[in-house]
């Protein structure tokens, strides 16, 4: 499979190019060890006007060798209060899922994996997701009940977060 | 649109006729291997096996027959339909295979079918410069290096590869493949697949799309039995659920479950689920301990005094036999170990209500068990005896022509008992399934289903006895035995009466005992036209059934009883109007 590693190695070397020469407002990305393409680190800017604002959030973003497709993983390193982020960080949203998991495609063709989003897709998606969190299927119950029912509690934890990511920043 | 709908008849019926054919064709080629072919004694069989093919309302469908099936349906739609074979490919993908569904949605709302199933009518060309963009890996790459589905999204060979096998080892959900692009819902049909993907992978496609057809399909499933690879179609409607597969497994077509006739599916699913529940668990620990008076927790008394002390962290001590705290246990109640409160305990009625559901809970329990051995011992007498048909299929049987001078198409017979007695235990299995369930209370039904179970059981016992032991001296023998041709006559007499016994028993479960009991209807005449796979006569059994089960019911043999005679070839009880015996008509002196 030295074919597919090393497609993926080009394909990620050419998004972190573009992504330096042009750079997406919103988020800054980097290798986390330059030797390493597989493993990048991002900085997500809370989205203005949502509770997020004013945030840097580190995240790490695992690509695995048969990349593009099968989708990477991405976890926050800054602590994060959400519904759709599990207490160790991990970001759970459907575009992550790997193909394999919805075999009847219930899920519609495009909340899916597919090979065609990048680096940049994924981080915007991660974006949307802080701005309009899914209390559907949470993958941190008690934020999501928060969210839900006490949308003080979860507004003041997310509130420390932000000062907390500003501090470490 | 007159004209397509003519086509499309004038298709259907040439399609049908063509399938009616085909079945007829596999029906009789199956017969010699899946339907027993019972010694011929009298001239009635034959006639009654004839009958069992045009019955029979199931096909075999081996692995080329499924391809061609498969190939029939979809070139059907894309005549039909005026479109590519891959796109009927995966319109029938997704309406099940079912053809007339396909037709039905399309020409109901065609414009809905499609964008339901991802076929955009007019196919979008992809940009038409010399050098395009891929939407995977951004890499440009000249214009025919690009491939895209109906919908015009270009991406280059090397990213579809990997999209498609990336797809077909996640498993069958590839079937439903789309666009890469996730606004997009064009399907990726065969047709791409088999231009981008490598040979396993278009291998492993194929696969999955003939499973697609047996298992989405309402009319086929594959056979269940380990290993097997052959489906089944399966005509709805008359008949029983019975099939026999080509690799000789007998499985239940409503269920799935093995073969049970006479037994009906619910029985069998309550009997599987009671085996492999918790339930009797439960029963035993009801009937064999007693919970803890403080903590509830059950106790197995399994030796010594009456002082029981519970486990930590409980530690509470009392009496085995009243459950009373220890402490209270001194002079007062006659001395440490002669509990006398129990008895006046029980006169009192104070432990009526848990003795009871002790004591019933060890009667249900003893009951099960009862059943249940054999049930249990039947089936694996049967798996005994199909490993011993093999056996003697193998190579003993040659051995047996040898030693005994004749040749093997002489020896059928012994094939025939075996599987007889293989068929035989079977139905004998469930019986005990049937029995556990028949209601306690329905005293003549019990009686009569007990009697008909017993004679059934006693033939087969020496029918199988007959087919084991003797056959081994036959076996042993260094010369041509001089009797084999006695033993060629009683094989063969014991192999009909047993048919016999069993077709009764068959016939009497499969109309619910109602020869006996409130509803006195005989319809034992209509409902034996389906006994099948037990072949042979079947004259009426409605009197001996009314007769013998007034009278003591149990599997006794010998009922010197004045309604009734017994035959002194095969001991059958014949009611006394026979003249001549009812299972293997010799006639009564």
């Amino acid at each position: 499979m030295a074919g597919t590693a090393s497609q993926a190695s080009l394909l990620l070397q050419k998004q972190l190019r573009d992504l330096a020469k042009n750079p997406v407002d919103g988020f800054s990305a980097g290798l986390v060890d330059d030797s390493n393409v597989f493993e990048w680190q991002v900085t997500i800017i809370g989205p203005p006007d949502t509770l997020y604002d004013g945030g840097y959030f580190n995240a790490i973003m695992t690509f695995p060798q048969n990349y593009p497709n099968s989708p990477p993983s991405v976890r926050f390193t800054s602590e994060m209060w959400h519904p759709n982020v599990y207490p160790d960080g991990r970001v759970c949203i459907s575009i992550l899922h790997p193909p394999g998991e919805d075999p009847n495609g219930y899920e519609l063709a495009s909340e899916r994996w597919t090979p065609v989003h990048t680096v940049e897709s994924i981080v915007l998606s991660i974006i949307s997701m802080l701005s309009s969190p899914n209390d559907e299927s949470p993958a941190n119950i008690e934020a999501a009940k928060d969210w839900r029912e006490k949308r003080d509690e979860f507004k003041k934890k997310v509130r420390q977060c932000v000062r907390k990511s500003q501090e470490m920043f | 649109m007159d004209s397509e709908d003519d086509m499309h008849d004038a298709n259907d019926s040439a399609d049908d006729d063509f399938y009616s054919g085909g079945e007829a064709g596999l029906a009789a080629s199956d017969d010699g291997d899946a339907d027993y072919d019972f010694a011929d004694h009298d001239s009635d069989d034959s006639a009654e096996l004839l009958s069992h093919r045009q019955q029979q309302n199931y096909s075999i469908l081996s692995e080329d027959d499924i391809k061609q099936r498969q190939e029939d349906d979809i070139n059907r739609v894309s005549t039909v339909l005026s479109i590519s074979k891959s796109e009927a490919c995966v319109l029938l993908r997704n309406y099940n295979w079912s053809v007339s569904k396909v037709h039905d949605e399309w020409f109901a709302d065609e414009e809905r079918v499609r964008k339901a199933v991802g076929l955009p009518e007019k196919c979008i060309e992809m940009p038409d410069d010399r050098e395009v963009t891929c939407g995977i890996c951004f890499e440009s790459c000249p214009h025919g290096s690009m491939s895209a589905a109906a919908c015009g999204h270009p991406f280059c060979s090397t990213c579809w590869r990997g999209y498609i096998s990336t797809a077909i080892n996640d498993g069958p959900g590839c079937l439903m493949l789309r666009c890469p692009d996730p606004s997009c819902a064009a399907a990726v049909g065969q047709d791409m697949i088999n231009s981008l993907a490598d040979d396993e992978d278009k291998e492993k496609y194929g696969r999955y799309l003939r499973r697609s057809y047996i298992e989405d399909n309402r009319k086929t499933k594959w056979c269940p039995a380990p290993g097997c690879e052959y489906a089944v179609e399966f005509v709805m409607g008359s008949g029983s659920y019975d099939v026999n597969c080509n690799c000789s497994y007998g499985f239940c077509w409503n269920c799935t479950e093995e073969a049970h006739r006479p037994v009906d599916c619910a029985t069998v699913s309550k009997w599987i689920l009671k085996n492999s529940a918790e339930s009797e668990n439960m029963n035993w620990i009801l009937a064999n301990s007693k919970p803890c008076p403080k903590c509830k927790r059950p106790i197995e008394k399994n030796q010594g005094c009456m002082h029981i002390t519970c486990t930590p962290p409980c530690k509470f001590e009392f009496c085995w036999l009243c459950l009373g705290p220890w402490s209270e246990h001194g002079e007062r109640t006659g001395g440490f170990y002669a509990c006398n409160r129990y008895e006046s305990a029980r006169q009192e009625g104070a432990y009526d209500e848990s003795e009871r559901r002790r004591e019933m809970a060890k009667n249900s329990l003893e009951r099960y068990t009862h059943y249940y051995e054999r049930w249990a011992a039947n089936q694996s007498s049967r798996q005994k005896a199909l490993g011993d048909l093999q056996s003697l299929q193998n190579d003993k049987l040659e051995k047996l022509s040898d030693i005994q001078s004749q040749p093997e198409s002489q020896l059928k017979f012994i094939i025939e008992a075996w599987l007889q007695i293989v068929e035989c235990r079977r139905v004998l299995k469930w019986t005990y399934a049937y029995g556990f369930y028949l209601p306690e209370h329905e005293h003549a039904k019990r009686q009569f289903f007990e009697y008909l179970q017993g004679e059934a059981e006693s033939g087969l016992e020496r029918l199988h006895q007959c087919a084991e032991k003797e056959l081994q001296t036959y076996l042993e023998a260094e010369s041509p035995s001089k009797d084999f041709n006695d033993f060629r006559t009683k094989l063969a007499g014991l192999t009909s009466v047993t048919r016999n016994y069993f077709e009764n028993l068959v016939r009497a479960l499969e109309t619910g005992l109602n020869d006996v009991g409130p509803s006195t209807s005989h319809g034992t005449c209509s409902k034996s036209a389906t006994s099948k796979s037990l072949g042979g006569k079947s004259k009426s059994s409605k009197n001996r059934a009314s007769n013998t089960s007034t009278k003591s019911g149990g599997p006794s043999r010998g009922m010197d009883d004045s309604n009734i005679w017994t035959c002194d070839q095969c001991t059958f009880a014949n009611p006394k109007s026979a003249r001549a015996c009812q299972a293997c008509d010799r006639p009564h002196r």
